[in-house]
């Protein structure tokens, strides 16, 4: 989990949360069935011990109908568990913390967070509810495919308003999927050329009707967007990671780095 | 200098004086849990020291689960203590769907109460905290 884009993005509200209050001494998030997803201030193995520990009180706490909460209140810190969606949040604060402060902006941020993660689930390659088979992919009203112009493979548009869709299109829509923008290394990569994983590619081929997918379209939450060149990742380690390797010629373009959210569309002819 | 010796009379008026001791500080435990009791939305409590045990819990089907919890977050509390550097826990609460309870080491008495999830819980610790 440690790995994927919805961790990465809870890790990132788990350090905001730390940089909004200092005072928070550890903050992780667990699961039931054991995946942590811990802040910068928690070691590991720190958060797995603590699971750990906690696994005996969740286990008999099923005569209470489930734990919500958990406080262990000590003469120099407490220590809260809160269920949140599907998740266990843990924070420690020191005892002069202002753990009411603590406490509303962790129950305001996390669940909102988690909920927003569930949404886009889909998009971001984890386990979705499951649909019909015989249901169209559900078409979201993301980015369409920009004007390509003859001379340029890279464009850029400030602009993302979407035309209307073709009544004549027999495929669905080319669906939004969100990745993390990662840089593309090597000597010889193209500087006009996206790539991202197998398993993406394959996908999007079945779900258009093995129409051959050569380009995609990538667009910042700045509302920049550029159509370019789509190959397959050749570095296996970001294999279903939610990974996007863009060229910097593109990156400065659309005025994203490493790390970034940035969503994409297959581009389908 | 050689320590004097205690003879056995001292030694057994002393032995009875902390059995006194003991025993008044498990019943005064006691006798507090039992008003606690009569606070609104309580359901029972588990009074356990070294020696002895005392349960009330209106319904018997779950004692043995209240039981084991009140152990497990006792167990617990120690070990999380040293990770994160709590110092001595003072209480726990723990909050489930349906109902609430809090442990508390009260000198040596462990002491678990059980409510419903809407009892005022911040009442009974300060009864608790009350010397």
């Amino acid at each position: 989990m440690e790995g994927d884009v919805y961790s990465f993005a809870l890790r990132n509200t788990l350090n905001a949360i730390t940089d909004a209050c200092p005072d928070i001494r550890s903050i992780f998030m667990f699961k039931e069935n054991g995946e942590i997803i811990s802040g910068e201030g928690t070691r590991r193995e720190v958060a797995a011990r603590t699971v750990e520990a906690l696994n005996d009180i969740m286990e008999k706490a099923q005569a209470l109908g489930g734990v919500q909460t958990i406080t262990f209140e000590g003469t120099q810190g407490t220590m809260n568990v809160s269920w949140m969606n599907d998740s266990y949040l843990v924070t420690v604060v020191p005892e002069e913390a202002d753990s009411k402060y603590i406490s509303t902006l962790t129950n305001a941020l996390v669940p909102t967070v988690l909920t927003l993660l569930e949404k886009i689930s889909p998009a971001l390659g984890r386990e979705a509810p499951e649909e019909p088979e015989n249901e169209e992919p559900p078409v979201r009203p993301a980015i369409e495919p920009l004007e390509e112009t003859p001379e340029e493979s890279v464009t850029t548009s400030e602009e993302s308003n979407v035309p209307e869709a073709s009544a004549e299109t027999v495929v669905p829509e080319p669906e939004a999927s969100q990745f993390i923008v990662e840089n593309v290394g090597g000597l010889f990569a193209s500087s006009d050329t996206v790539r991202v994983d197998n398993e993406t590619i394959s996908q999007w081929a079945e779900m258009y009707e093995y129409k051959k997918i050569e380009e995609a379209t990538v667009e910042t939450f700045g509302g920049k967007s550029a159509r370019c060149k789509l190959k397959p990742m050749k570095d296996s380690k970001y294999e279903g990671k939610g990974i996007i390797q863009i060229p910097e010629k593109i990156q400065q373009s659309l005025e994203v780095k490493k790390g970034e959210l940035v969503r994409v569309k297959p581009v389908v002819e | 200098m050689v320590k004097p010796k205690r003879n056995i009379q001292e030694t057994s008026e002393e032995f009875n004086r902390i059995t006194v001791e003991r025993t008044a500080s498990e019943d005064s435990v006691r006798a507090m849990l039992e008003e606690i009791k009569s606070f609104d939305g309580v359901i029972g409590y588990i009074l356990r020291n070294t020696n002895s045990a005392a349960i009330d819990l209106g319904d018997p089907s779950k004692i043995i689960d209240y039981a084991t919890l009140s152990s497990s977050a006792f167990e617990a509390c120690d070990q999380l203590s040293e990770l994160f550097d709590l110092g001595e826990v003072k209480n726990i609460i723990v909050e489930g769907k349906d109902t609430k309870t809090l442990h508390a080491t009260i000198g040596e008495n462990h002491v678990s109460v059980f409510m419903e999830k809407n009892a005022d819980a911040k009442k009974i610790l300060e009864r608790i905290q009350m010397p």
